[in-house]
């Protein structure tokens, strides 16, 4: 049915597949409590994410109109219970806001002999169960240039559906989006491209504020090289092939080529603030999905590992 | 070309197989296609400096395959042939055609033409003269042919059965060579030297002088041949001969009667480097008498046939000895002797200890065709008449003197004996122990030397007469016959005049004595022998009867066959072809090979030929095979190359689930299998559990054996009439009381008996209530009944309706139990009936009784018929008919069961008819009468003659 699309039936199966795996990966997390690291410096917001204190949600959801504000924005039906005028916050545009990118163009596809799965089945299971994690925790996530960010609890169908109707070019990092200065994003890749365009990439993203976190998946064929013999290697993306004579001889000068790769996908990560994480696929998903769990919340680290003990969010200061 | 028939159209093309060692270099340089991988991290590939990369090579095993597609293609350019013909020079001289056509070209006679043909089709086709030369027939003129006469001749040509003598085609071929002296010579040998083939070829090598010789010889099967048979103590050998030594080599023997019905096969193995291998036929000594021809079934000529007569059976010889105490010192017995002596050539049977009368009547029924007595004085009765008559028979019967024939009168003697003994050289004689030193001319001893180590010291003496000089056949030095025969009937009479052990003479420690016995041996077992033996030095001729040819097979002689002296003992020769020669029941067998032949194989190294090989088969083109292999070898390569340059991994990438899906369904489909077949193994145990469930019916049946056996038992026959069945029981039961108080049997409870199904033979007395209208019991039932009756068993059939019979004569058989046990037993045996007689058995057997009364007593008893009913007065005479056994079949309507039942506490269960209370104890007595009738059997029909015995005795 979708041979023409771009994404092929590889990555509808993979989407179906990781869709099933990422419910199962979601249920054995802790759940997660984000606490915005900006939440102390809006007031507007409010308590954050705390769907079920059911006190103060007349609260948070209308103000007091400040004068100067634009007068449309007065909610008359509220104002008319009392002397005062009430403001309708816009939930949607307030919430904490995490966009994950999965990687699904064609080198994702690669899967080595002693890898578990594929990259790009890997990536979508760790974005499902990221997404269904943060769901959970009351966060809202979206998938650059392809859903918007939703708090549903159908997260995993909402991205699972998005994901194999998309209609665009697989790209290999997300181009041309900047999200909310707020927001958080997570950046599912291989991180094969050349590293002045993962620079770029980065710079754009982070561009209004925004703080994120840089994934590389790779299998595990890709860091050891375990080729010998006469080899003709083809690059997926169309970028070209190159034969080598004897590939034993060129071990480890390719490993000292990927370390260098890293270290400067490092120093762009370093410097914009970003976090960068190594994921092989011969390892098990959830050791990434912990990592990226400590990660996203170690803005709050009490909180977000402690949900259980804690009966209400702390307010930081 | 010796080794394998294998040549080549154009052999110049082999040539192209010097360019192998270039295309080697070439192909190891050729570096194979690289493998693709996609990998997408090429684009760090990019940035690294290009190594240095030495080409890595074509693996060794794909350049082996390369060159072998080479070589191959090679090959078959220069055509290849299989059985290429043999070659000859091409030229215009005439060939001088030598054919081997003995016995050993005769199993591949057809591949032996078939290369002549072609060598004469060839020289047809240059023009040229052939002289075709047998080398069996020397006799025959040879000249220069045209080919197509050459081929009829040699169509005409046959193998000859006999051994060839090929220097006696010498002359011929000298007389031929000096004619034409331009000339090729071709000899189609077989290989086999029978002692003057190095003779022939140097012969023929001085012939030669210089023209070109061909041998054509080898790649035929190795031709074998049988000599030497020897029918030995333990089985029939004959060795198997070949002309190589070289290889191990297997093979069948078979043996045929003379009416060429298979009796044995054996097998016999040569090992590498042997030329003769010995074969044993393991057969009992009769059917090894019987063996006629003995042959290699696989090869069809005549020197692989052995032809046996009867110098090759051996006899079976009994020994009787009358000496009862010989046992005591086996060693210096007769019969040791005996047995010493007649071993090398026949089997020896002792007799049981015991009565000679007796041993010879065993030997004679064992149709033993020489039966030695050893000092047997007479044989008496007649056990002598049939000894008697198996002499007349053809037997032969030879005797030993010895104290006992001494002293008796006895007419199977050859001669007649003076009564008493000889002594010579005793301490009351003048004479000294005589030497034997003459063997009669006319008897079978007549070629035999003379021993000198031979005295006697006793003997027995003959009456002279006038025919005694005729039958003797050895003398002592007195003139006194040592060994004398006569003919009788068609068989013989011979007699030592002393023992058969060393008391009379040391003839017994004599090798003569040996040879004396296989002689007379030779003579049993046959008539003809025993004409033979009248005049058996005049070496008469035998004609051929059934000669072989050279392929083995019987066929008519030959007009060229000629008779053979009675003793020819030699290789047959064109004169004397192997065969069956004199009369059906005296054959003498000639056969190819002397029993010292053996087979050398043929030097031709003085002849300085060229040595070819027979085609076995038609020139094979071996073209088309090796092309093919070289395509084979091609597509191979090219599935290597692919698989080298990952072209597999190609074909399944994006698809590993269903090249895993295929193979999962081809593991389910596998365990499905075994599954399935399991599970029918795992079905089988609950039949297994069946089968062990039905113990308890063996059990149940043992029990019932037991129980029916361990006590004797009444028994009646289950009706499925309740009432019927419960006055039985209690009949019986009643009846059993009465016998223990009255008699010593104290039979055990009453059985019931289910006839269809329980086991009858258990019980003497079977009691059968017949009830009217009851179902006829099934086929098989009756036929156990009848089983039953037939093996001893008695049946007391009782119809209970002697009330209901209407009046008048012959009522009795209307009633309607009569009817009803007429329709079960019309499908019986039945013996001839009559009601018991005053004087039968039955009224004696315990009580004396007059009639048989149950609860009626108008009824009769009916018995089996004795079968001294009928005969004469005196037995009449007698107190009690005995009849042999027991009657199997009685039959009453007087209800006994009903007379006899009473309940439980004594009181009878039913009414006697006309009321009489003796009735009942008369029924009791005719009970007792009928058990005790069925288990002791005639016996009191003997105590009856008692007090007539006793009082004879008085007297």
């Amino acid at each position: 049915m979708a041979v023409d699309r771009p994404g092929g039936r590889d990555e509808i199966k993979a989407t179906r597949r990781a869709t099933e795996g990422a419910r199962a990966l979601a249920a054995v997390m802790p759940r997660l409590i984000l606490e915005s690291r900006r939440i102390a410096a809006t007031v507007i917001h409010g308590l954050h994410g705390r769907r079920r204190a059911g006190s103060g949600e007349n609260f948070w959801q209308f103000r007091r109109y400040v004068s100067g504000e634009e007068a449309r924005r007065i909610d008359w039906r509220r104002s008319a219970r009392g002397d005062e005028l009430y403001v309708r916050e816009k939930e949607w545009e307030a919430a904490h806001t995490v966009w994950i990118w999965p990687d699904r163009s064609p080198s994702m596809k690669f899967s080595s002999r002693t890898a578990l799965e594929s990259k790009l089945e890997r990536t979508l299971v760790i974005s499902l169960a990221l997404a269904e994690v943060l769901v959970d925790a009351g966060e809202r996530v979206g998938v650059p240039g392809l859903m918007r960010p939703t708090g549903s609890r159908a997260v995993i169908d909402r991205m699972a559906d998005a994901i194999t109707h998309d209609p665009n070019e697989r790209a290999s990092l997300p181009q041309g989006f900047a999200p909310a200065p707020l927001a958080e994003i997570v950046v599912i890749s291989d991180l094969w491209s050349p590293v002045e365009e993962i620079r770029t990439t980065l710079s754009q993203l982070s561009a209004n504020g925004a703080h994120g976190h840089l994934v590389q998946i790779v299998d595990p064929a890709e860091e050891t090289f375990p080729y010998s013999g006469r080899v003709e290697f083809i690059e997926p993306e169309g970028a070209g092939e190159i034969t080598v004579g004897r590939a034993e001889n060129w071990r480890p000068d390719y490993e000292a080529r990927l370390a260098r790769h890293r270290a400067e996908i490092r120093a762009v990560t370093d410097k914009l603030g970003w976090s960068f994480i190594i994921h092989r696929t011969d390892r098990q998903p959830n050791e990434l999905l912990l990592a990226l769990h400590v990660r996203i919340g170690e803005g709050n680290a009490a909180v977000a590992l402690a949900r259980g003990t804690a009966g209400r969010p702390r307010r930081s200061a | 070309m010796m080794g394998l028939p294998l040549g080549f159209a154009s052999p110049l093309v082999l040539l192209g197989l010097l360019s192998l060692p270039v295309l080697w270099w070439l192909l190891r340089l050729i570096p194979p296609r690289p493998r693709r991988i996609e990998f997408p991290p090429t684009r760090l590939l990019f940035d690294i400096k290009p190594k240095e990369d030495t080409p890595s090579r074509t693996p060794w095993w794909l350049t082996l395959l390369r060159l072998t597609l080479a070589t191959l293609v090679i090959l078959a350019a220069a055509g290849p042939l299989w059985n290429p013909p043999t070659a000859t020079t091409t030229g215009a001289t005439a060939i001088a055609l030598l054919i081997d056509d003995g016995f050993s070209a005769a199993a591949s006679w057809d591949a032996r033409v078939r290369t002549a043909d072609d060598l004469i089709a060839r020289a047809e086709a240059d023009n040229r003269g052939i002289a075709l030369i047998s080398l069996g027939e020397a006799g025959r003129d040879i000249s220069l042919q045209t080919p197509a006469a050459a081929r009829v001749a040699l169509n005409r040509m046959k193998p000859k059965p006999h051994a060839i003598e090929r220097v006696d085609a010498l002359p011929g071929i000298v007389r031929l060579l000096t004619a034409t002296p331009n000339m090729e010579i071709i000899w189609l040998s077989d290989g086999v030297d029978l002692g003057r083939g190095s003779e022939f070829v140097e012969g023929l090598a001085k012939a030669v002088e210089g023209r070109p010789v061909s041998v054509v010889a080898g790649g035929l099967p190795t031709a074998h041949a049988l000599a030497a048979a020897d029918n030995a103590a333990g089985a029939l050998t004959v060795k198997v001969l070949r002309a190589t030594t070289a290889g191990t080599e297997q093979g069948l023997i078979r043996a045929l009667d003379l009416k060429g019905l298979p009796l044995g096969e054996s097998r016999f193995a040569f090992k590498d480097g042997e030329r003769e291998a010995d074969a044993e036929l393991n057969l009992p000594v009769e059917i090894r008498n019987d063996i006629a021809r003995v042959e290699i079934p696989a090869e069809k000529s005549a020197g692989t046939v052995q032809l046996l007569d009867k110098r090759w059976r051996r006899r079976t010889v009994g020994i009787v000895t009358g000496a009862t105490a010989e046992t005591a010192q086996p060693l210096l017995a007769s019969t040791f002797y005996l047995g010493r002596a007649l071993n090398p050539f026949a089997d020896v049977r002792l007799a049981e200890p015991g009565a000679p009368a007796e041993a010879v009547r065993r030997f004679i029924e064992q149709n033993v065709p020489m039966i030695i007595l050893a000092d047997v004085g007479n044989v008496a009765g007649e056990a002598r008449d049939r000894l008697s008559a198996w002499v007349d028979g053809g037997g032969m019967l030879v005797r030993f003197a010895g104290p006992r024939l001494a002293g008796s009168d006895d007419d199977l003697v050859p001669v007649k004996l003076r009564r008493g003994g000889r002594i010579l050289g005793g301490s009351l004689s003048w004479d000294q122990p005589q030497q034997l030193t003459a063997f009669s001319r006319e008897g079978p001893f007549g070629s035999m030397p003379v021993p000198n180590d031979v005295t006697v010291t006793r003997q027995v003496l003959a009456e002279p007469e006038a025919g005694l000089i005729d039958r003797t056949w050895a003398t002592l030095a007195d003139g006194t016959p040592l060994v004398t025969a006569v003919k009788r009937g068609k068989g013989m009479i011979v007699l030592f005049h002393v023992t058969a052990d060393t008391r009379w003479s040391d003839l017994p420690l004599s090798g003569a004595f040996v040879d004396m016995l296989r002689r007379i041996a030779a003579l049993s077992a046959s008539s003809a022998a025993a004409e033979n033996s009248d005049n058996p030095t005049a070496r008469e001729m035998v004609p051929p009867t059934r000669l072989l040819d050279g392929f083995g097979a019987f066929g008519p002689p030959p007009p060229t066959a000629r008779p053979v002296a009675a003793g020819y003992a030699a290789r047959a020769t064109s004169d004397h072809p192997p065969g069956f020669y004199g009369p059906p029941d005296g054959l003498l067998a000639v056969n190819t090979l002397a029993p010292a032949d053996r087979l050398v194989t043929l030097d031709y190294s003085k002849l300085n030929a060229r040595l070819a090989a027979y085609q076995v088969g038609e020139p094979l083109d071996l073209r088309g095979p090796v092309f093919l292999a070289a395509l084979g070898l091609l597509a191979l390569d090219a599935i290597v190359v692919f698989f080298l340059a990952g072209g597999f991994a190609q074909l399944f990438r994006g698809r590993p689930r269903r090249a895993a899906a295929a193979v999962l369904a081809l593991v389910a489909a596998g365990g499905l299998l075994m599954a399935a077949t399991q599970a029918s193994a795992q079905q089988r145990p609950p039949q297994q559990q069946r089968a062990t469930t039905t113990p308890p019916a063996d059990q149940s049946a043992d029990a019932f054996a037991m129980r029916a056996t361990l006590d004797t038992r009444l028994a009646y026959v289950a009706t499925g009439d309740a009432e019927a069945d419960n006055v039985s029981r209690a009949g019986l039961q009643s009846l059993t009381v009465f016998l223990a108080q009255r008699t010593a049997l104290e039979a055990g409870e009453p059985v019931a008996l289910d006839i269809a199904r329980d086991e009858l033979s258990f019980f003497p007395l079977i009691y059968w209530p017949v009830v009217p209208g009851a179902a006829k019991p099934s086929p098989q039932a009756l036929a156990r009944i009848d089983a039953y009756m037939k093996q001893g068993g008695t049946v007391l059939f009782d119809t209970r309706d002697a009330i209901m019979a209407p009046p008048g004569p012959g009522g009795e058989a209307r009633a309607p139990g009569m009817v009803a046990l007429r329709t079960i037993l019309s499908s019986l045996d039945i013996p001839e009936l009559e009601p018991v007689p005053r004087d039968h058995v039955l009224t004696k057997t315990f009580f004396l009784l007059k009639d048989f009364p149950g609860r009626f007593n108008y009824g009769q008893l009916w018995v089996e018929a004795t079968q001294t009913a009928k005969d004469d007065e005196d037995e009449s005479k007698r107190p009690a008919r005995a009849g042999d056994g027991v009657s199997s079949i009685i039959i009453t309507s007087n209800d006994f069961a009903g007379a006899w039942a009473t309940r439980g506490d004594g009181q009878a269960l039913l009414p006697m008819v006309p009321g009489e209370p003796r009735q009942r104890e008369f029924a009791f007595r005719a009970g007792v009468n009928i058990v005790m009738y069925t288990l002791t059997g005639n016996y009191k029909a003997d105590q009856v003659h008692v007090p007539a015995l006793l009082e004879r005795l008085g007297q």
